[in-house]
């Protein structure tokens, strides 16, 4: 309209010269005059109260003949639910306008719509559902020590993994001795663990993670520091007593994290490799992706390296069919779509989505990203947030940085970060969740265990989400490498004092 | 020695050929140091305390080209009058700190090498003397090597910098501060972390009396990590006798090592450290030259005895006690020094600094060995 309205000789020849291209159809040369309008998108979406929805609402404003709309002014207003929403916006040359619905404070149902006088189909009408905020913390939520620890005197402790009524924790580097065990645990009654046995895995010198089937029948773990380096599975028909099936190894390289995933009716096992020398690409830190269906029979089924230029691949995490490598400074964290079909990739194939560098935070040295936890709420349906681990400089036993970042990554191919916690003195390393109650268990190396409040929106500085923090072991014996929610406790592994139940009670 | 072993060897250790060569009227000069310790000991050298490039509790190979160095040595001529401006570039040691070891008198290396010298990088160096004072500044390569054949990566030259200054207050002795400023030495590719590093030395050096006072601190990461050394030692020669002594109260950082003791993880992939370790060891040995001093051919038996204490400092989870069993250690090396041909220059000196050194007669090359 603003164009066939323009009364500039060559802003009219222009116009015309377009007519007459866009003649192919053996249409005639009318002015396009809008006559209707509909919905294009953005209805029934839901999103937390107060929150915007994940995806603009859309109208499209068309002529008599079908034909997209341009600069047409649509109104917009809230007619439900006390939100916000633009009072207007303009089609473009597609026909389409959008505005943002910001959800009031209210939950259930908010509706909104758009408005143009004289155009059939108006108004058009949109509603959204605000979900709540999620259950608050339960009230006197305070994280405090239950049973065990002090349990692993010989050597240092690394990862854990708890399935029924065992856990299986990993050794690290050398104290009195080297950290080449699988340590096995029975968890009484109550929860509390006794040490009932061990599995001494050859040619490493670091357990560096563990994994258990969701099955319980089938028990992973990478093993680093050694010439045998590799991702070692176990059968835990007897889960006291883990049997070795078979390998896959790389060498001195080693592996720094593995994770599982079964994905179109099979397993995989994601599996960090580190960098080695001679620094030839052959020897570049690299995702590795074995199809594990057949444990006693490993099969690398693809390899994406990582420049050797930077530390490489720390973690991994394998949720839906996308997988995040976490990829210390450079590239960050890399969003790979191995099986959901978003983008064609597959464990044979990933498919790059996209990849992010998290902030430094002012933390030595660089955005180090080192893990992460895609967060599913399940109390407002969304997927948006992504929790990535910053590994700074530490001294392992005594000093860590390393800041939470949280990155909204409701749109996988265009991350973005928004939110961080800070903990003067420390810094994080691995998670898990309670995402029903929308809390995010983070070990914290010698700050211990720390609890977070998660739920809503998350933007800015999350210093005052902070719900509970303890040292299992006191101060001078706490070093938790990590923590895992299961049978009601939280079980927290820490490198100085061993395997810990907790209460958040 | 690790997990309360002890261990004895059998090594020749720092064979070495050097060579000088002059033209112009010896404004300009070529030095050349050949190493040839990743032949004899390309697992490194029992030294309780010495750390670096992957080594740990070893000293490890120096790379087979150890200096190649072009100097212009006062390029203006007398265009300035009696200053000297020099220019030097090639394989060397950047103008930073104190002299390489194997210059000194001290056959063991002292825990503090790679806190007090900057050595096997590409350097460019611009030095300027007048009168007392002479000034050195330097870019380089950050990278420090991984194995005794391995070349600076030349598309990291210029990543780094040093600065020094030297003052003659008299004749024989010898104040210097540096400074510089290193990228990444212990990841080559250039992803770890940086080192600010400060130096100051004192140095005394006449034909029967040798000593050395320095001080070194290496910060890294931001200032997450500071290790600091102070070292003495000294040496009286009369007749064919040798007396020396060194004291040494150097930190190291405890690295996560291999399941071999004596090497730590390369290449990095964290910023970690498993503790920081202070190492007080004394040093002193007694030597008896051979032959005539003024045959081209020299040996110099000697004797050579280190006691050592190992403290825990600044937390982490290394615990000496646990790891070496006890936190004390002796050492003791019989050898022999061998030389053929001029004696060793200071390696680390070129332009105007090498013209404070001792000068070179002639063309001459010669070995050292134990």
């Amino acid at each position: 309209m603003g164009l066939m309205n323009s009364r500039h000789p060559l802003g009219l020849l222009l116009v015309f010269a377009f007519a007459a291209c866009s003649d192919d159809s053996g249409g005639d040369l009318q002015p396009l005059v809008p006559r209707s309008i509909a919905s294009a998108g953005g209805d029934g979406q839901s999103a937390p109260v107060g929150a915007a929805l994940p995806q603009p609402l859309r109208v499209l404003v068309t002529d008599g003949g079908g034909n997209e709309a341009p600069g047409v002014a649509v109104s917009w207003s809230v007619t439900q639910g006390g939100g916000t929403i633009a009072a207007s916006s303009t089609t473009g040359q597609d026909g389409i306008a959008s505005a943002q619905l910001t959800l009031g404070p209210a939950a259930g149902e908010h509706r909104a719509q758009a408005q143009v006088t004289g155009l059939a189909g108006s108004p058009v009408a949109f509603s959204a559902t605000a979900t709540g905020a999620g259950p608050p913390p339960p009230p006197g939520f305070e994280l405090s020590v239950l049973s065990g620890g002090n349990n692993v005197p010989e050597r240092f402790s690394s990862d854990l993994w708890v399935h029924g009524s065992y856990a299986y924790t990993g050794t690290w580097s050398e104290r009195a001795e080297v950290g080449n065990v699988l340590k096995v645990w029975s968890l009484g009654a109550a929860g509390s663990p006794t040490l009932v046995g061990s599995v001494t895995v050859p040619g490493i010198g670091t357990v560096s993670d563990v994994q258990v089937t969701d099955d319980g029948q089938l028990l992973v773990l990478s093993g680093e520091r050694g010439p045998g380096g590799g991702i070692f599975l176990y059968s835990l028909s007897n889960p006291a007593a883990p049997s070795f099936l078979g390998s896959a190894l790389v060498g001195n390289a080693g592996v720094h994290t593995v994770t599982l995933s079964t994905i179109n009716g099979r397993l995989y096992a994601f599996a960090a490799r580190n960098p080695s020398l001679p620094q030839v690409a052959a020897n570049d830190p690299a995702l590795l992706i074995y199809d594990i269906t057949d444990p006693r029979a490993p099969t690398l089924v693809s390899r994406v390296p990582f420049p050797e230029r930077d530390y490489g691949i720390h973690d991994t995490f394998v949720r839906d069919g996308i997988a995040f490598a976490f990829v210390w400074d450079n590239p960050g964290v890399v969003i790979f779509d191995v099986g959901n079909g978003v983008q064609g990739g597959s464990p044979q194939a990933p498919a790059e989505m996209s990849r992010l560098v998290t902030s430094e935070n002012g933390i030595c040295c660089g955005p180090s990203v080192h893990n992460g936890w895609w967060f599913h709420n399940p109390v407002s349906g969304e997927k948006r947030y992504l929790f990535i681990g910053q590994e700074g400089a530490a001294v392992v036993g005594s000093q860590s940085s390393g800041d939470i970042h949280v990155v909204d990554v409701s749109d996988l191919a265009n991350p973005t970060e928004v939110a961080f916690f800070h903990l003067d003195g420390a810094g994080t390393h691995n998670f898990w969740m309670d995402e029903q109650k929308q809390i995010l268990y983070a070990a914290y190396y010698n700050a211990g265990v720390v609890a977070l409040d998660v739920s809503g929106t998350l933007s800015g500085d999350l210093s005052n989400r902070l719900l509970g923090q303890v040292q299992p072991g006191g101060a001078g014996n706490t070093f938790t490498w990590g923590v895992q929610l299961a049978n009601g406790s939280l079980y927290a592994i820490d490198m100085l004092s061993g395997l810990w139940q907790l209460t958040t009670e | 020695m690790p997990r309360n072993q002890s261990l004895g060897e059998l090594r020749l250790v720092q064979p070495t050929i050097m060579a000088h060569a002059g033209a112009a009227t010896n404004r300009i000069r070529l030095l050349a140091t050949l190493n040839l310790e990743g032949l004899a000991i390309p697992d490194g050298e029992l030294t309780p305390g010495a750390w670096g490039e992957g080594f740990i509790d070893r000293r490890h190979p120096h790379t087979y080209l150890h200096e190649l160095m072009v100097s212009a040595h006062d390029v203006l001529g007398p265009a300035d009058g009696p200053t000297l401006v020099s220019l030097a570039l090639g394989k060397g040691f950047a103008p930073f700190g104190t002299d390489d070891p194997m210059a000194r008198p001290v056959l063991r290396y002292p825990v503090n090498h790679h806190l007090a010298q900057i050595l096997e990088r590409v350097v460019v160096i611009a030095g300027v003397r007048a009168g007392p004072v002479a000034l050195e500044a330097s870019l380089f390569n950050g990278d420090e090597p991984e194995r005794p054949g391995q070349w600076p990566r030349v598309n990291r030259f210029g990543d780094s910098w040093s600065a020094r200054a030297t003052v003659f207050p008299i004749p024989r002795l010898e104040l210097q501060g540096s400074y510089a400023r290193v990228r990444s030495p212990e990841h080559r590719p250039g992803a770890g972390t940086d080192q600010n590093k400060w130096s100051l030395s004192g140095r005394w050096a006449d034909r029967s009396l040798y000593g050395l006072v320095e001080w070194a601190r290496t910060s890294e990461a931001e200032g997450f990590f500071v290790f600091d050394s102070f070292l003495a030692e000294g040496a009286w020669s009369t007749g064919r006798s040798r007396l020396h002594y060194r004291f040494e109260r150097t930190e190291r950082p405890e690295e996560e090592r291999t399941l071999d003791p004596f090497r730590s993880v390369r290449p990095h992939f964290e910023n970690t450290t498993q503790g920081t370790t202070r190492w007080t060891i004394h040093t002193a040995g007694y030597g008896f030259r051979l032959g005539d001093a003024t045959q081209p051919l020299g040996a110099l038996p000697f004797v050579e005895l280190s006691h050592g204490r190992i403290a825990d400092v600044g937390g982490g989870l290394f615990d000496p006690r646990v790891f070496y069993g006890k936190t004390s250690f002796w050492s003791v090396s019989l050898g022999v020094r061998l030389n053929l041909g001029m004696e060793m220059h200071r390696m680390g000196r070129y332009g105007v600094a090498q013209d404070t050194a001792k000068e070179p007669e002639s063309e001459h090359h010669g070995t050292h060995e134990q």
